[in-house]
């Protein structure tokens, strides 16, 4: 059982998650809760109150009691709780201490000191639980982020524990990897484990889950079983914040679609890309977008979306093919020129010292009144001094679409741009893309965000082993089509339960 | 950064203790370091100077392998061929090119031969069988963690930059090192603290002993290979001296 007891908290300077303010919560043993809500509702610090890096690693001011199995999270250190509680996090590129697999799966166990026939024991039965032979003794490096994701998850469980804490477990996970984490999820519940989930997506936990927690301002607004919170009629989890629960409920034409030809088209003939090690190709012989256009890539792990994105973006010098911009013909090594990627972690591409450096460094001549239109296009002109790494995620992300626009590119692609992020985000970036398409940019959005799709695309490019398995415009049978897709994991998922 | 690619990637095909490797880092660097070119000296030194190259093709490192031998060889080259015929500016520009290459590199790659050959938990193993405190261990530990993940960020800042038409020999080179570095360390930063937060749920950092798992151990090939380190060591050492 857990409890938490009159729980207030403020993080200490210079940390922007927001607190708690007197909160109570107590959670019986065996039972799976959803934490939910927007951005910045405190979900995430419930979770490190319950596995003790709060007030051990992150500092603030905390009253009141956590209680986990009767350990006070507070009073005991972090290797005490981590025998009772296990923590995944949402990013699984920075969970991990070793560089190969099989270590990491015994990293924990190792900590508390096991004998050694104990942790050899655990492993194997903890491989054997999650099908995990495939990524044994493998370089962590070279795993991709659903597989990561499944290490994570199943170094934890070889520990054991009581309690699993899951912190937006699914951020960076494309549809297969979320099936797979929700079976994963699945295996803890029928070993009657207490499981704690802060989450945005929802619709793959509709089975999972036991009671649902809805937080606002670092209190608890309101709490549903699973079953009222089905039954909550779509308005209502819209005004809260929330993602939909279930992709039914998005099955609806979306009205961005765009006639084809209307302002000339973009057309890329013969892209071909072989990395030199990998059996990985991209090979599309000919593809037309139209100007203004904003098309969803969507695809598996290793479709070769991001070979795709890197091509297009003349990131591969080695690609061959030829990009046609109406009039003019540009061979794929060089089209750096005309095409802009906005990456998925955007810090990577944020330099300068003021919101205003940071779109004047694209632009060929340096233009102030221009880079105060555009920012003030993207809601960024009383930003414009600040330093761009102070920002707010959404904030930095709009500051890297800045300066794509002050580039001047005529394409734009977007690399996962809204994963991680709740309802009221994954709108400000539809927004911001839209803008882009009245100013006549092309856009190309890798996502796997049904929503987003929905939200603001115009057609969709179905990539598959490299190649174009499909393209077609968002009309009413285009919806169904690229929802099928996306649904595709759902009803195996659902096969699995019965 | 480029050689530091395949760094982990896979199993060692030649596996040594990692004592041994940090041995044969050791030795080789206070003797190339150490200097001496004639006789006895000059042979040990060209012997300590091919362990990284063996090391490279026994891993099937043939990228490295062949970088190392074009600017080990070069540098030698230099110094053999060129160092007397040559006068003035360019004599001390190729004293300076030789003299550090031929005594740095050999360091260097055998330093890169060890971080991406040995698993974290071998280090760890090693480490506290030779009775280093924990406190020694974790941070060089992290380091290890660590190459891998400041190539992947530096990788992406790179592609960032391109994107952006930001190169170098365009502006100033104080400004492009701010745009690589700054980034960079943001970045890692992040990552560090994020690192550290899930090593601490993992139970890192409790007074009880640590189990390692880790199968490490002296074969005929650590104890070979040690007995040629030490004993060249030694030969190398009474030459000095006499």
């Amino acid at each position: 059982m857990i409890e938490l007891k009159d729980i207030s908290f403020r993080y200490g300077k210079g940390e922007r998650d927001t607190g708690l303010s007197h909160l109570n919560l107590t959670i019986p043993g065996g039972q799976v809760v959803l934490l939910c809500g927007e951005s910045g509702c405190g979900k995430t610090t419930l979770t490190r109150l319950i596995n003790g890096l709060i007030p051990h690693y992150y500092e603030g001011k905390l009253t009141g009691q956590v209680l986990v199995h009767g350990l006070d999270t507070a009073k005991v250190p972090l290797y005490q709780t981590a025998a009772t509680v296990g923590s995944v996090f949402q990013n699984p590129r920075s969970q991990f201490f070793n560089v190969d697999t099989t270590s990491e799966l015994a990293f924990g166990c190792e900590n508390l000191g096991l004998e050694e026939e104990e942790i050899r024991r655990r492993l194997r039965k903890t491989i054997g639980d999650f099908r995990l032979e495939p990524l044994i003794n493998r370089s962590i490096f070279a795993l991709s982020g659903g597989e990561k994701q499944k290490i994570a998850c199943a170094s934890v469980s070889a520990l054991d524990p009581q309690v699993f804490v899951l912190d937006e477990p699914s951020s960076n996970l494309d549809a297969v990897a979320t099936a797979e984490l929700a079976e994963m999820i699945r295996l803890w519940k029928s070993q009657r484990k207490t499981i704690i989930i802060s989450e945005h997506r929802l619709h793959y936990l509709r089975d999972l889950v036991d009671r649902v927690v809805y937080l606002q301002d670092g209190k608890i607004a309101a709490e549903f079983t699973m079953e009222e919170f089905i039954r909550l009629p779509a308005a209502r989890t819209e005004a809260m914040g929330l993602r939909p629960l279930s992709l039914e409920q998005l099955a609806k034409p979306s009205g961005n679609f765009l006639a084809p030809g209307a302002n000339g088209s973009i057309a890329f003939s013969n892209l071909c890309f072989t990395y030199a090690k990998c059996r990985e190709t991209l090979r599309i012989h000919s593809l037309s977008l139209s100007r203004g256009s904003i098309t969803a890539v969507i695809g598996h792990n290793g479709a070769g979306k991001s070979t795709f994105a890197r091509c297009t973006c003349g990131l591969e010098k080695k690609c061959r093919g030829e990009l046609r911009l109406g009039a003019r013909t540009v061979k794929a090594g060089s089209c750096l020129k005309h095409c802009y990627m906005v990456m998925q972690d955007v810090n990577h591409q944020l330099f300068a010292e003021s919101v205003l450096d940071e779109v004047l460094l694209s632009m060929e001549r340096e233009d102030a009144a221009e880079a105060e239109g555009i920012l003030d296009s993207l809601h960024l002109l009383e930003l414009k001094d600040l330093h761009p790494m102070s920002l707010s995620g959404g904030q930095k992300q709009r500051v890297a679409i800045a300066s794509a626009i002050a580039s001047g590119r005529e394409i734009i692609l977007f690399d996962e741009p809204t994963s991680g992020l709740d309802l009221r985000h994954m709108r400000e970036v539809a927004q911001s893309l839209k803008v882009l398409s009245k100013q006549g940019k092309t856009i190309l959005v890798i996502t796997h965000d049904p929503e987003l799709i929905l939200s603001c695309c115009t057609g969709v490019l179905h990539l598959d082993r490299g190649q174009v398995a499909a393209e077609y415009p968002l009309d009413g049978a285009g919806v169904s089509r690229m929802l099928s897709f996306f649904w595709g994991f759902d009803s195996r998922q659902e096969r699995q339960v019965v | 950064m480029e050689l530091i690619t395949s760094a982990n990637r896979d199993l060692s095909a030649f596996p040594l203790d990692p004592r041994t490797k940090i041995l044969l880092l050791l030795c080789a660097n206070v003797v190339i370091i150490g200097g001496g070119f004639s006789g006895t000296a000059g042979i040990i030194r060209a012997l300590f100077a091919s362990f990284p190259l063996f090391l490279l093709l026994l891993e099937r490192k043939w990228r490295a392998a062949a970088f190392y031998t074009l600017f080990i060889g070069t540098a030698m080259a230099c110094e053999i061929l060129l160092l007397q015929r040559t006068a003035g500016i360019w004599n001390l520009l190729i004293v300076i090119f030789s003299g550090i290459f031929s005594r740095f590199v050999p360091g260097l790659v055998m330093g890169f031969y060890v971080v991406s050959t040995t698993k974290i938990s071998e280090f760890i193993a090693a480490m506290e069988r030779l009775r280093f405190p924990p406190a020694l261990i974790i941070p060089f530990a992290v380091m290890m963690r660590f190459f891998p993940t400041v190539k992947e960020e530096s990788a992406a800042i790179g592609d960032a930059m391109k994107m952006r038409g930001i190169r170098m020999g365009g502006g100033n080179a104080i400004a492009m090192l701010e745009y690589r570095v700054v980034p960079l360390l943001i970045s890692t930063v992040k990552i560090g603290e994020e690192l550290s937060a899930a090593a601490l749920t993992r139970g890192l950092g409790g007074p009880g002993k640590r189990t390692n798992i880790c199968e490490i151990g002296f074969r005929l090939r650590d104890w070979t290979l040690c007995a040629i380190a030490v004993s060249a060591l030694l030969i190398w050492m009474m030459g000095g001296t006499a």
